[in-house]
């Protein structure tokens, strides 16, 4: 049985297997207790009716009067016998047999119990296609040798008084045995509590959380493990805020001496006493440029990443309100490229970290900046799914050359670049995208515009808030 | 417009110093929070712009002192930090704008002018938005020298998106700035007094659509 429960046990909770193990023993415990109350409860039973058998008898022996000539006269008067007989459930019998076996009185072939020893002696027989319970009590009745007198009577009423007793037994051992298992039902629901409430804590946590376990109530036999769980979760949160604190000093070192650089070649370029070295001046601006955007890229894909997202600041927060940000911000560069960029939002709260979400926006409507030629037209949507599950949704929609569909499994790799790309893109902005919405665990899918013109991405989350 | 720069590298300092003066600004700088504190005690500015990484006291320091001192100069945070953390409590504490390095100079220019005059239009009657130029008491309208006449509504649009040039200006946000005179007026009367800004403006005024967005005023249409 412990090999089955061993082998079930993989996937069996507790409870259940607390349950099986105590409530199979126990039944077949209280079973036997039936049995044996039973077996105890009849003994005294069939004691008290075996002894009123025997009264009879000896008061049948004192109807034996032996004679002067050795001779035994028995003489019981007919208002004894229908005393004797009288009984409304059993049939009653009696047998006198004289000490030489002559027969003196009673119902011939009558069995006479004769174990040697007991007196008056008991027995279970046949007679008359009935089971009957006799007594025989021998008695010197003044001659040698001693008479037998036998009384017989059928088993009914014992049978019914040991069938009145039985169901009494089984009644009150069905409600003990009740009783107990509503208690073992109730003593290991109530001792698995604070493991259930400990379950239900960790089921609420989100994946980002790394907040410590509340370790109130939960028993001793667990803390190891909520203390192992609680250093792994402090471990993962230095590593991760160590991440970021080291991200933050790199983009501080990368990008304080990039603007020093490249106002000082913004200045040359107006100098008129630099108007020769104009040119290449601005060709150092624009490689300056993207050193900075790269190095922005590779930093936004660091953060993105897994050590370092753990800790960033998952909060509830409205997309709209992210769309309109981006758009706001990202309108200058729509306007120098003659493209006509729009919102097209509606609310949909999600639980994420605005600061990345705002990254995935930004990064999204630069490549659509970027690719659209002049004269086109981007488009920021989000909302939530009008199909169920309802899911919150960001995409941005253009109508420039789109992604071939071979192309957009590849272009979310780093530093991947769709053939016959122009721009100066670094490859990096699809990659952060979808680092970004696996830290969400939003879907990101990547199809065309409108009457198939264009590209549109979107990110799916798995939810929306209400 | 005097301008103090509090950053400790001095290349962008030089570099920020230079071009902020070419723009017409009066510029000055202190390479610490400390130094910058002593200045203000000394004189005033129009607008500080802060490095939140310095020695000693960082940025963070320098502004939360500065508000509760009751110095309300506007803040215009530039800083290589990008991190929300980071840019929430800089505005929490009361700066007023945040720009991210690196940035270009006429960026940086723009939102100066922008933020000195969000900061004066309380106190200062005139509005200059490039060529566009608004007495607020007195509700006359100029581009460049000609005078433009016009309604209450068209006016109240323009003021709206004057003090809160180079921002996008929600469609809803207009509507309220008319709705007080009449109810029921739409988002698309919005649409209708402000085509009708831009032919009585002229194209050298620039009122941009962002769609689905709303309005912004820039200082130059091109």
């Amino acid at each position: 049985m412990s090999a089955a429960l061993n082998a079930a046990a993989g996937s069996m909770t507790i409870r259940r297997r607390l349950l099986l193990i105590l409530l199979a023993p126990l039944t077949l415990l209280l079973s036997l207790g039936i049995a044996l109350d039973y077996a105890a409860g009849t003994a005294p039973i069939d004691a008290a009716f075996d002894q009123a058998l025997a009264n009879e008898a000896l008061a049948i022996a004192a109807q034996l009067h032996p004679q002067t000539d050795g001779s035994i006269e028995f003489n019981l008067p007919a208002q004894a016998i229908e005393v004797l007989r009288a009984d409304k459930d059993d049939a009653v019998y009696y047998l006198v047999l004289g000490p030489d076996g002559t027969f003196l009185g009673g119902d011939h072939g009558l069995p006479v119990v004769d174990d040697g020893k007991a007196n008056p002696a008991f027995r279970t027989a046949q007679f008359g296609g009935h089971t009957i319970r006799a007594a025989t009590y021998r008695v010197a009745a003044g001659a040698p040798g001693k008479v037998a007198v036998t009384v017989a009577e059928t088993t009914r009423k014992r049978a019914h008084a040991r069938r009145r007793m039985l169901t009494g037994i089984i009644l009150s051992d069905i409600v003990q045995l009740a009783g107990i298992l509503a208690l073992v039902w109730l003593g290991v629901r109530m001792g698995l509590r604070p493991l259930l409430s400990l379950r239900a804590q960790i089921d609420k946590r989100s994946a980002q959380d790394l907040a410590p376990l509340d370790e109130t109530g939960v028993p001793g036999e667990v803390q190891p493990l909520t203390h192992a769980l609680n250093r792994l979760f402090a471990t993962v949160r230095a590593t991760s805020q160590g991440q970021l604190q080291f991200l933050a000093n790199a983009a501080h070192q990368l990008r304080t001496p990039l603007a020093g650089l490249q106002t000082q070649m913004e200045l040359l370029i107006q100098d008129p006493a630099a108007a020769q070295l104009r040119a290449p001046l601005k060709g150092m601006l624009d490689g300056s440029r993207r050193l900075g955007h790269t190095a922005n890229q590779l930093l936004a894909l660091a953060r993105a990443e897994p050590t370092a997202a753990a800790a960033a600041d998952f909060a509830e927060f409205d997309l709209r309100d992210l769309a309109e940000e981006v758009v706001a911000k990202q309108f200058d560069l729509a306007l120098q490229r003659h493209i006509d960029l729009g919102v097209e939002a509606s609310s949909a709260r999600v639980n994420g970290s605005a600061w990345l979400l705002r990254e995935v926006l930004a990064n999204l409507v630069d490549n659509a900046l970027t690719y659209t030629p002049a004269d086109g037209r981007v488009t920021v949507r989000c909302g939530k799914t009008i199909a169920e599950p309802v899911q919150a949704f960001i995409e941005v929609e253009d109508d420039g050359p789109g992604i071939a569909p071979e192309q957009r499994a590849r272009v979310v790799e780093r530093f991947y670049r769709a053939p016959g790309t122009s721009g100066d893109g670094c490859g990096l902005g699809l990659a952060i995208v979808a680092e970004i919405a696996r830290a969400h665990r939003a879907v990101l899918s990547i199809g065309s515009g409108a009457h198939d013109v264009g590209a549109r991405v979107r990110v799916t989350f798995p939810a929306a808030l209400e | 417009m005097r301008i103090l720069i509090i950053e400790d590298d001095a290349l962008v300092a030089d570099g920020m110093r230079r071009g902020l003066s070419q723009s017409g600004f009066a510029v000055d700088h202190v390479a610490s929070a400390e130094l910058a504190e002593a200045a203000l005690t000394q004189e005033n500015f129009d607008l500080l712009l802060v490095d939140l990484g310095l020695p000693g006291a960082d940025g963070f320091d320098l502004v939360r002192r500065l508000r509760r001192g009751g110095n309300s100069a506007p803040v215009l945070i530039v800083t290589a930090r990008d991190a929300l953390a980071d840019r929430v409590s800089a505005l929490d504490l009361g700066a007023d704008d945040y720009l991210v390095k690196p940035f270009a100079l006429p960026e940086l220019a723009a939102r100066c002018r922008a933020l000195i005059r969000r900061s004066k239009s309380s106190s200062n009657s005139d509005l200059t938005i490039g060529p566009l130029r608004l007495d607020i008491a007195r509700r006359e309208t100029r581009v460049h020298a000609r005078t433009v006449d016009l309604t209450r509504r068209e006016w109240a649009i323009l003021e709206c998106l004057a003090l809160h040039a180079g921002q996008v200006v929600a469609k809803d946000r207009l509507q309220q700035a008319i709705s007080s005179w009449e109810d029921g007026i739409t988002t698309n009367a919005v649409e209708v007094y402000i085509s009708r800004l831009r032919g009585k403006l002229g194209d050298d005024v620039g009122i941009r659509t962002v769609r689905g967005l709303g309005y912004r005023l820039d200082e130059s249409a091109a």
